[in-house]
């Protein structure tokens, strides 16, 4: 078994309000994680859960082989992480707080630090409460980074930080994923998970709604394809053919929303004039919409596998 | 491995401790300073002799114009216990309750510290707030020497070592109940009612009959209401309120060991 985070059946509950309910995840040494859910779905409390912050109601979680609970302290050691709301010592400079996580750490490796410092331009000598919230963001980037842990917890990490820098970072997780090392990216932002994870989870009302390789799921995302003819052709023709979803027309115009082989599509369009074609990639905003939106009626995929039946 | 955590919280808080110091200083040295007006005014031992009532409430009893009697009028019998309860009960409840509801202890428990260690670092952060306001305090005392105040230095030191203890004691326990809750606010209003009864006890016992043998359940009895200026602070003092230190830390560990951080 290779995998870095292990949740089964992990539960969280505050007596009646609502946390997570019986999460079922595996995260795979080298994967970049996104854990995608709108605000309010359980993504902080998976997270603080998993980091010991909280205990689950019942359930367990293993991280990097050990135990949440019991052997968090070893847990932590190797573990980065950003929390979601970032709160530092308002007094003190980021180096008082690069130094004293370096002491707690016991980690004497400061060749990382230094990069960091000067590949985000990160502000070490004022003190945090005179710092924007980007510049804020960038010191607790720092914390979670700088010990080259083996597995980092990133909670909404690029909350704050402008474009520019979202890049940055972005390729920086890249880069630590690409050298075995495994990240945990909650983030409301699909744009953002997908552009960077290599497996995602979504999360609704804290209930794991789908757990999946980018790659599984892009091929269940819907290509939009665009047709346009020399004379107007009946949507219905195309309507029922393999993996159309949807089918409208335009004038001599045809829009299309396919799933899986395009084969059918063009043959079919091969019958006609067909002056035009374009066709949009497979963006995963269609089929995480759906999910968003009707939540549990959607399949529920299992890792590396198809869409099957039932919730 | 050091004491980061300690370190974190006392660099945050070295402005705040040193306004402490220099004020407590500056109050003892006036106060030291002043003796030599009032030490032979019988009219001011009348005040206290007139209304026993009034004097009670400020922790004096006795008179106020010998060494001890002055000292503990103006500072081992009310001020300063209260600005070093004021340091520690504020640190108890700021320690942990505050710090989550900062939002700022979910990085510090982030880091490969177990709860326990957290905890204890913070009971030495008080326990070296306390210590440098008593000990800046006790060497103020002694500059009194010059001004004819004079107590015995050993007995001077063990009462300070009593307002020390008493301080820490209450700080343990809004810490206690502040990793309990997860509340700042509760921490430290109920210390600090638990606090003021305590005061009261011990202070009002000498004048208020039904109360004189309740004086043993206050803190302040063992720490400051016995004589300690002149015959020390005695051995079963310092047991009663290490004791009740000790019992804190040790409720406050399990309470923090077992308490959900809220995010």
């Amino acid at each position: 078994m290779n995998a870095v985070i292990e949740a089964r059946d992990l539960t969280k509950r505050y007596g009646s309000a609502r946390g997570v309910e019986d999460l079922d995840f595996d995260v795979e040494a080298g994967a970049i994680f996104g854990f995608l859910g709108p605000n309010g779905a359980g993504k902080s409390t998976t997270i603080r859960t998993m980091l010991d912050f909280q205990r689950p109601t019942h359930g367990t979680v293993r991280l990097l082989g050990l135990d949440s609970r019991r052997d968090s302290v070893a847990v932590h050691r190797r573990t980065g992480y950003l929390p979601g709301e970032l709160q530092l010592f308002p007094k003190l400079t980021g180096r008082d707080h690069v130094d004293a996580f370096t002491r707690a750490r016991g980690s004497p490796r400061r060749t990382t630090a230094q990069e960091l410092i000067e590949r985000f331009g990160i502000e070490l000598d004022r003190p945090v409460r005179e710092l924007s919230k980007g510049n804020r963001q960038k010191v607790g980037l720092l914390l979670a980074f700088m010990h080259d842990p083996e597995l980092l917890v990133l909670d909404e990490p690029t909350a704050g930080l402008d474009p520019l820098m979202q890049e940055e970072f972005q390729a920086l997780l890249g880069e630590v994923a690409d050298a075995g090392r495994t990240v945990f990216l909650s983030s409301h932002s699909l744009d953002e998970v997908q552009r960077v994870a290599t497996s995602v989870a979504l999360i609704r009302d804290g209930r794991l709604v789908v757990t999946d390789t980018i790659a599984n799921l892009q091929q269940q995302a819907p290509v939009r394809i665009s047709l346009g003819f020399a004379a107007p052709v009946d949507p219905d023709e195309f309507r029922h053919l393999p993996g159309v979803r949807d089918a409208r027309a335009d004038g001599t115009r045809l829009e299309l929303s396919v799933v899986g082989s395009v084969d059918a599509v063009v043959k079919h369009a091969a019958r006609h004039d067909t002056r035009q074609m374009t066709a949009r990639p497979a963006d995963l905003e269609d089929l995480f919409r759906r999910y968003y939106v009707t939540g549990t009626d959607a399949e529920t995929t299992t890792p590396g596998g198809r869409a099957e039946d039932g919730s | 491995m050091g004491a980061e955590v300690a370190h974190l919280d006392l660099r945050s808080r070295r402005k705040s401790l040193l306004a402490y110091g220099v004020g407590l200083g500056l109050y003892t040295l006036v106060i030291v300073a002043l003796y030599p007006a009032f030490k032979d005014s019988t009219s001011l031992d009348k005040i206290v002799t007139d209304s026993p009532g009034v004097a009670a409430l400020f922790g004096i009893s006795g008179s106020i114009t010998s060494p001890d009697g002055w000292t503990n009028a103006n500072l081992y019998a009310n001020f300063l216990p209260l600005i070093v309860l004021l340091l520690t009960i504020g640190y108890g409840a700021a320690a942990v309750a505050g710090e989550e509801e900062a939002g700022r202890l979910d990085l510090v428990v982030s880091l490969p510290l177990s709860r326990r260690r957290i905890l204890v670092e913070k009971t030495a952060v008080m326990i070296v707030q306390a210590g440098a306001v008593c000990v800046l305090t006790y060497g103020c005392m002694l500059a009194g020497r010059a001004f004819d105040l004079r107590l015995d230095a050993w007995d001077l030191a063990t009462a300070t070592f009593g307002v020390f203890l008493l301080a820490i004691s209450f700080g343990c326990v809004a810490l206690a109940i502040g990793a309990a809750l997860g509340e700042r606010g509760p921490a430290l209003g109920i210390t600090a009612t638990i606090a003021s009864a305590a005061y009261l006890l011990s202070s009002l016992g000498p004048v208020v009959s039904w109360l004189d043998s309740w004086r043993v359940l206050s803190p302040f009895y063992w720490a400051v209401g016995d004589n300690q200026l002149t015959s020390g602070l005695g051995w079963d003092g310092a047991l009663v309120l290490g004791g009740i230190t000790v019992a804190a830390v040790v409720v406050a560990m399990s309470a923090f060991e077992r308490h959900d951080l809220r995010g």
